[in-house]
């Protein structure tokens, strides 16, 4: 056991003997310095509503026409505030002039359809914004109409907390930084110290020493996750300075060590079999790009399973972790099985 | 390339390309669903059933359903029409995702039980108009005059009334062009039922600007994306990404197996082994951006004119990972570490696009504004592509001057094999033209980082994050003016105050000309921007040069005095002053 330590223990050496771990870690507080723009930006990708609940922008609309209308003040409730112009061009010159962010023209409800005109401008990221903010009262007002023309729609007074950031976080964000990078860096860490050492055949004297091949292949395994639970813990520190809470923090990170764990050996195998690191990587890019793909046709998948631990499912819990610790025992047994033959076979 | 993938491995790549393609038709198919079972409801037997895979939904009686609610196992409870929820946030997002899939739902409701007036009563329809320049555009004006004309006449309310109770036996001339506008509504309508049924859960991406005119449905409205840019982004800038660890890896497997040797003691020029290293990469990266373009339906020349410096810029720090680091792992991480750098760089700004001119750093915001149709001039072109230039010039040089067996083989600590490389790259017959050159050229890189810096402030609180930027804006700023020196003070080839002093100004000189140059540049493209104005220094020419080489001399007499080990310790030295005279530039210090 004391020498398997001391592979442990050199695999970890040389990875910070290279700086490699300072490296991962500037990744991280980059990627960490940037979460506020990232998140930012990649929900508003994912879901453009969110800037209309994120943003604080106050904005100013010019009305012309029916003053009375009870848009008016479903607007004023979003905080938008609302000026009537007699004339269009009065509110034109305003608009030109940059007191106003839009123009409005709401005609006479007189039972038909109501055509509105809203006048926008011409840059599309303002216009986006605005757009979104007054995508609400006009939907309200949309309501209104309906109402008044004998439509009834339900469930619109539910009222709940827009959801799409919460489930982007938890069910994205979390599952990226907690497990995907962590298993990612660990698998190519793998992947480059076992064809370094099959290329140089330096496995060769290692292996005069009284040492088994698996021992030196599970030492490599264990390097890699050891980094990867290192990242994982940091990450969720990151993501608790951020405001993301991360609920049974315990199996949440065993989960991402277990899964870790198994695309480690898969990419000791992976190595083994094509021998030279270029191939090595990009069979593994593939293979994680396939089982990423591929877990979302499952309902038990592990990102389905960290996205209900992380949120405090009461259904989900350290059994269904366990699930996948026996998976990946039965990997670990096989991957031992042939890993041997496997190298020697073609050394 | 090819040849890597040879007998039973290229089966196996086959195979599982051929898998990545059953899996991307997959995902295309079913689309994505973020958060599967992510919450958890129960429904009583008379509710809606919930077709969501976001919600993991149990029938219970509502007895059940209300206790279950109470000790927290579900998250919300349907009862017929009606909702119950809890007020802690797991409830309340529960509520705010059902509330949007029910809303879909009633939507789909009311579009079969009721006529599309009455289901739909609300068009607005959107114009886009200028609000700065005043040129004889659409104005708001003419747009709202056909409408406009009729609404304060008292006639047109009374009608109305006659409207609603639907006995209007008349129509009027302006009637019939009404009915016209509604008849432009009414089918857009229609179309944007047909777009909900298709399930376009996804909002659409429009590469294209909207067009002039554009009728939504509040209720039906699927936002545009804003920024659509991260998409351009990573279609062209993946593939080249992919060509580009292709091109470092083969790079590091000719050092490795000492390949790289033999080339170099053959009869040709250290450029020509990169470039001809490079070239089939390139080629290859150069037919992706060409491809993606055509599919696209872009402009081909100007893609090209926007990618290739791109392209240039991305290889050339390629270039550099194989050329300083030893083994595979460190270039691994080394390659994610600059995937994540440089499209930051790129893609941030792009985000900006419209809102800030300085959006123009990226060329991404080039290719944006190629696929919106809209203008872009020369300097706008110039101000992103030009450091993109000067880095692959700058890469390409010191590459070839550091392409030695000795230098690729030693194994020393990256700042040891950075002054390395700066001391290969001086020309050694004429040092104080190089070390003039070197500050200059260093310009691009230095304004890289500072953007990078200016971004990362930007998550600091506002009284810590203006203090740092200047400091660390100084700090990179003396650090480029002073490299060059210290290598020379270490390798002994400067003793001199004379020469140390001669050397400080022209280095001075050398980046005070690169800095106005950009300062030019990005005068004339960004317009009102402080944050231009607070990363470079302004003013007339002669007392900035004063400051610059003031500041230089001091790093590198301190590097002098108190040995190169010290020259971190110059450095902030240096920058501490720099850093001062740059408040007092401000105003901060009066």
């Amino acid at each position: 056991m004391s020498t398997f330590y001391a592979l442990v223990k050199k695999e970890l050496r040389s990875v910070s003997r290279e700086k490699t771990i300072m490296i991962a870690i500037i990744i991280q507080l980059f990627i960490a310095s940037f979460s506020s723009v990232i998140l930012t930006g990649l929900m508003s990708y994912y879901d453009p509503d969110s800037i209309a609940y994120s943003t604080r922008v106050g904005i100013k609309v010019g009305i012309v026409g029916d003053g009375g209308s009870p848009l008016m003040g479903l607007l004023t409730e979003r905080n938008v505030d609302v000026a009537t112009y007699p004339s269009p061009l009065d509110a034109e010159n305003a608009f030109k002039l940059g007191t106003l962010d839009a123009v409005a023209f709401i005609p006479q409800d007189n039972g038909g359809p109501v055509d509105m005109k809203l006048f926008l401008p011409r840059s599309e990221t303002r216009s986006t914004v605005i757009l979104m903010i007054l995508k609400e009262p006009l939907r309200r007002y949309e309501d209104t109409l309906r109402k008044n023309r004998g439509v009834q729609v339900k469930y619109s007074d539910l009222n709940g907390t827009p959801s799409t950031t919460y489930e982007f976080r938890y069910a994205f964000i979390v599952p990226l930084l907690l497990m995907f990078f962590p298993a990612f860096l660990a698998g190519s860490m793998v992947i480059d110290s076992v064809s370094q050492e099959l290329e140089d055949h330096t496995l060769d004297t290692l292996w005069a020493a009284p040492l088994s091949l698996n021992q030196i292949l599970g030492a490599k395994i264990v390097g890699g996750l050891f980094l990867s639970i290192v990242q994982g813990a940091l990450w969720s520190l990151l993501l608790r300075v951020n405001g993301i809470c991360i609920q049974n923090l315990g199996p949440v990170l065993l989960l991402a060590a277990v899964i870790t764990a198994m695309i480690a050996v898969v990419s000791a195998f992976i190595s083994a079999c094509f021998r030279d690191r270029e191939r090595s990587q990009f069979v593994y890019s593939l293979f994680m790009a396939i089982s990423t793909g591929m877990s979302y046709f499952f309902g038990t998948s592990p990102i389905t399973l960290m996205t209900r631990l992380a949120t405090g499912d009461r259904y989900a819990g350290i059994a269904d972790v366990a699930t996948y610790g026996l998976v990946l025992l039965a990997l670990l047994v096989a991957f031992f099985s042939v890993a041997e033959r496997l190298i020697r076979m073609e050394s | 390339m090819g040849s890597r993938f040879r007998g039973s491995s290229r089966s196996a790549v086959v195979l599982i390309l051929a898998g990545s393609l059953v899996v991307s038709y997959l995902v295309s198919q079913q689309g994505v669903v973020l958060g599967r079972g992510i919450y958890r409801v129960g429904v009583s037997p008379d509710s809606p059933e919930i077709h969501d895979k976001r919600f993991s939904a149990m029938t219970l009686v509502p007895s059940k359903g209300y206790s279950m609610l109470n000790q927290k196992t579900i998250d919300l409870y349907l009862d017929g029409d009606k909702a119950a929820l809890r007020n802690d946030a797991r409830s309340l997002y529960a509520a705010g995702a059902l509330k949007r899939y029910l809303e879909r739902q009633e939507l789909a409701r009311i579009k079969d039980e009721y006529e599309i007036d009455r289901a739909f009563p609300l068009r607005v329809e959107l114009n886009y108009i200028e609000n700065v320049t005043m040129d004889q555009e659409t104005s708001l004006r003419e747009l709202l005059a056909p409408v406009t004309a009729k609404t304060p006449e008292p006639m047109e309310a009374d009608s109305g009334a006659l409207d609603e109770s639907g006995a209007r036996p008349t129509p009027r001339p302006r009637q019939s062009q009404q009915q016209e506008t509604q008849r432009d509504s009414d089918s857009a309508v229609r179309q944007q039922i047909r777009e909900m049924e298709r399930g376009g859960r996804w909002p659409k991406i429009e590469m294209e600007f909207a067009s002039d005119k554009e009728i939504i449905i509040p209720s039906l409205m699927t936002p545009p994306i804003p920024f659509a840019q991260v998409m351009i982004a990573f279609l062209y800038v993946l593939p080249v990404f992919f060509v580009s660890i292709f091109f470092t890896s083969s790079f590091m497997d000719e050092k490795t197996d000492g390949r790289i040797a033999v080339l170099m003691s053959a009869p040709v020029t250290p450029f020509e082994i990169i470039a001809g290293k490079m070239l089939p990469y390139a080629t290859f990266s150069l037919a992706s951006v060409m491809i993606i373009t055509l599919l696209l339906k872009g402009n081909l020349l100007l893609a090209m004119a926007i990618f290739i410096p791109v392209l240039f810029f991305v290889f050339s720090i390629y270039l550099m990972v194989p050329l300083t680091y030893r083994t595979f792992r460190d270039t691994t991480f080394i390659s994610m570490l600059a995937i994540v750098v440089i499209t930051s760089y790129l893609v941030f700004p792009a985000m900006f696009s419209g809102v800030n001119d300085l959006c123009y750093i990226s060329p991404l915001t080039l290719a944006v504004k190629m696929y919106r149709g809209e203008p872009f001039g020369p300097k706008e072109y110039l101000f992103s592509t030009v450091p993109m230039y000067l880095v692959f010039a700058l890469s390409m040089y010191v590459g070839t001057r550091i392409l030695n067996e000795e230098y690729l083989m030693r194994f020393r600590p990256l700042y040891r094999k950075v002054a390395e490389a700066i001391y290969l790259a001086i020309d050694r017959s004429h040092p104080n033209l190089s070390i003039m050159l070197l500050s200059l050229f260093l310009i691009p890189i230095v304004y890289m980082i500072q953007l990078v810096a200016v971004a990362l402030s930007f998550n600091m609180p506002i009284s810590y994050a203006v203090g740092g930027l200047l400091l660390a804006t100084a700090m990179i700023e003396e650090m480029a003016k002073s490299v060059g020196i210290a290598v020379l003070l270490e390798k002994g080839v400067v003793s001199t105050p004379r020469h140390l002093l001669a050397l400080s100004f022209l280095s001075a000189a050398g980046f005070l000309i690169g800095e106005k140059l950009l300062l030019y540049l990005s005068l004339t493209v960004v317009t009102e921007s402080t944050l231009s104005a607070a990363l470079f220094s302004y003013g007339m020419l002669l007392i900035p040069l004063t400051a610059h080489f003031a500041f230089t001399a001091i790093v590198c007499f301190t590097t002098r005095r108190s040995g190169v080990r010290y020259y971190p310790f110059a450095v902030f030295i240096g920058s501490t002053a720099h850093a001062l005279y740059n408040l007092c530039v401000l105003g901060v210090i009066p």
